[in-house]
């Protein structure tokens, strides 16, 4: 067992799960809340890394805090080759997830609560606070768990940008990977056992807050009768 | 006294578009029409939650909405216009109790939940305090909907339909805490349905609304005895609308021809040949025994036809009748008159209506024959009442 990439995988996930949350957040309230143009675009974009290659989003993580990137020349963003370089990896993946089921949550809160809670006197702020993060929660609570899941069991493009140096930052997908190279067995299968156990629980926990039971009842269409 | 609450505004909705004026006192206004009329969405103007195209909005010294030329621009979010709004849906927070419900307007002021305790108290919810929306019934949950209404002490109370999904008895006991709560606070109520007996059971005045304009506006009765045009009385389901031509016209009364039938009536303000569009008023047809001579009830029209059906509803019955030509005419008696008389469908009777049975309610002039086909001769629009200055 490579308990320094294990614990580093903690740490990578755990900071890559509080990004999840804020960054996916944010995202589903612009989604649900605000018209744009090109709204449709802005979506896919989020959701592409769903589908697109590991080597894909490696390479435009490496253009991205490259030599010669806006973040590496003007904001002295240096993060290549380092553990931060896995968070930003795992945070691109996990993300979607996150804007997936808490958009959705959010979506589902019955405006009508919102117009009730208007008229009872409450900013918009607070109504956000009490009545739509309340009733959104489960589905919120679900899509970072699912984020940082996948935030865990990110490989592909945490390879290409961290360069894979043990007990610096070497993860544990990367290091079962360099185990099986290496032919120790024992290694990768307990490993292996470790994931899966994670991903799992992991699973298992967003499985159940899924169907929010909350916000529900009162469900109608907004507006539906003149 | 002079009205409080004045609406003044227009709005295009992709269906219909709103044009309502009215006013109100401290008083229960009931908006009564067919849904998609625009109830809904003219207390949402007045509550903030929908925007209008143009217009005024105004209660007492305040303007809740402005937006007329040369004028600023004013729309108070509706947070800050202290209207209660008691939805059909409930609208309680599921995640809160009864008490953090009201409690929640309360927010930050000192005593928040013994003033939420009072309200509840005052609703007769006091022991259910503590229960969660969901374990509570439709009637139990709208109380706390209504006390929540009451805790940010408004002086407009808005009802959409609130009560239209709850079993009778029930909306008969709320609509008599409407009734006190509107007295004791000197609210200003406006009570959207679509249920008759809600709007005589609650309502001071009526406005009967239909494509998003309000008909006629007026006390209950007054609008049920006098009902402005054909809308108002097809949207009432008021039956025995006739069209008919003036004969003759005296100061004693008129006699109308409806399509060969002649009916004494009331005296008319039309000249002779004149159309108008009147109505029976079922409750005023007398049903005359078989045996009966008709001299007792000498001065009534008469008419003799076939029962189709009787229909029973709480106090009343309800008597359709086939004339000879096929025209229907309904009757409305009380449950317990005509007991001996055999109203089984087929059955022939006679009726006998008073000429003040017969309301005349629009005055076509001119030739006979012209305006009553034409649909866009519709009767006068009954004049809103109050239209603000």
């Amino acid at each position: 067992m490579n308990w320094p990439a294990f614990w580093l995988s903690l740490q990578v996930t755990a900071v890559a799960s509080v990004i999840i949350l804020v960054v996916g957040l944010a995202f589903a309230l612009l989604l649900v809340r605000v018209r744009f143009p090109l709204k449709i675009l802005v979506e896919t974009a989020i959701m592409l890394p769903l589908v697109l290659p590991p080597s894909v989003i490696g390479y435009y993580l490496l253009l991205a805090f490259g030599r010669g990137s806006p973040l590496f020349e003007w904001f002295n963003i240096r993060i290549l080759f380092t553990w931060q370089a896995a968070v930003a990896a795992s945070v691109v993946v996990g993300l979607p997830l996150m804007v997936q089921s808490s958009r959705a949550a959010l979506a589902n809160v019955d405006p009508l609560l919102e117009n009730a809670a208007r008229t009872l006197g409450a900013s918009e702020v607070r109504i956000f606070w009490r009545i739509t993060l309340p009733l959104a929660q489960r589905g919120i609570l679900a899509g970072m768990i699912l984020g940082s899941a996948r935030a865990l069991g990110e490989f592909g493009a945490t390879l290409m940008i961290t360069g894979n140096i043990p007990g610096r930052t070497q993860t544990l997908p990367v290091a079962i990977y360099d185990a099986v190279q290496a032919q120790r067995y024992a290694d990768a299968h307990l490993m292996v056992l470790v994931m899966t156990v994670l991903a799992f629980a992991g699973l298992l926990l967003a499985r159940q807050l899924e169907p929010p039971t909350l916000g529900k009842r009162t469900r109608q269409p907004a507006e539906a009768s003149i | 006294m002079s009205p409080r609450l004045h609406v003044n505004f227009i709005k295009r909705l992709e269906s219909v578009t709103l044009q309502m004026n009215f006013a109100i006192d401290t008083e229960i206004l009931v908006l009564f029409g067919p849904s998609g009329a625009g109830k809904t969405q003219t207390l949402q103007a007045i509550a903030g939650l929908s925007t209008p195209d143009s217009g005024s909005i105004t209660l007492d010294d305040t303007t809740f909405f402005q937006r007329v030329a040369g004028k600023p621009l004013i729309n108070l979010p509706a947070r800050k216009r202290r209207i209660g709004y008691v939805f059909q849906q409930y609208a309680l927070f599921p995640h809160m109790s009864a008490l953090e419900n009201v409690a929640f307007p309360l927010a930050g002021r000192r005593n928040a939940r013994d003033r939420a305790m009072e309200l509840l108290e005052r609703m007769h919810l006091a022991h259910l305090a503590h229960r969660m929306p969901h374990e509570l019934s439709g009637g139990q949950q709208q109380r706390v909907a209504v006390a929540r209404a009451l805790a940010t002490e408004p002086r407009v109370l808005l009802f959409d339909e609130s009560f239209s999904a709850l079993d009778r008895p029930i909306r008969e006991r709320l609509h008599e805490e409407i009734r006190a709560l509107q007295a004791e606070r000197q609210l200003i109520v406006i009570y959207v349905t679509h249920n008759l007996d809600d709007a005589f059971a609650v309502g001071h005045r009526l406005a009967v609304v239909r494509d998003g304009r309000i008909e006629q506006i007026g006390r209950i009765d007054d609008v049920f005895t006098r009902p402005a045009n054909q809308q108002v009385l097809n949207i009432l389901g008021i039956p025995n609308a006739i069209n008919a031509r003036v004969v003759e016209t005296g100061p004693s009364g008129a006699l109308l021809d409806w399509n060969g039938i002649t009916l004494e009536a009331p005296p008319i303000d039309a000249p002779r040949g004149a159309q108008v569009v009147a109505y029976i008023r079922p409750g005023d047809i007398r049903l005359i025994y078989p045996d009966h001579p008709l001299r007792p009830v000498v001065g009534s029209n008469h008419l003799e036809g076939v029962v189709v059906e009787r229909r029973p509803e709480r106090h009343v019955h309800c008597l359709r009748v086939a004339l000879p030509d096929g025209r229907r005419i309904e009757a409305v008696y009380p449950a317990s008159s005509y007991t001996t008389m055999n109203l089984t469908p087929g059955e022939s009777v006679r009726l006998a209506l008073r000429k003040e049975s017969i309301v005349v309610i629009a005055v076509h002039q001119g030739a006979p024959h012209s305006d009553a086909s034409r649909s866009d001769s519709r009767p006068e629009r009954n004049p809103v009442s109050m239209s603000p200055s």
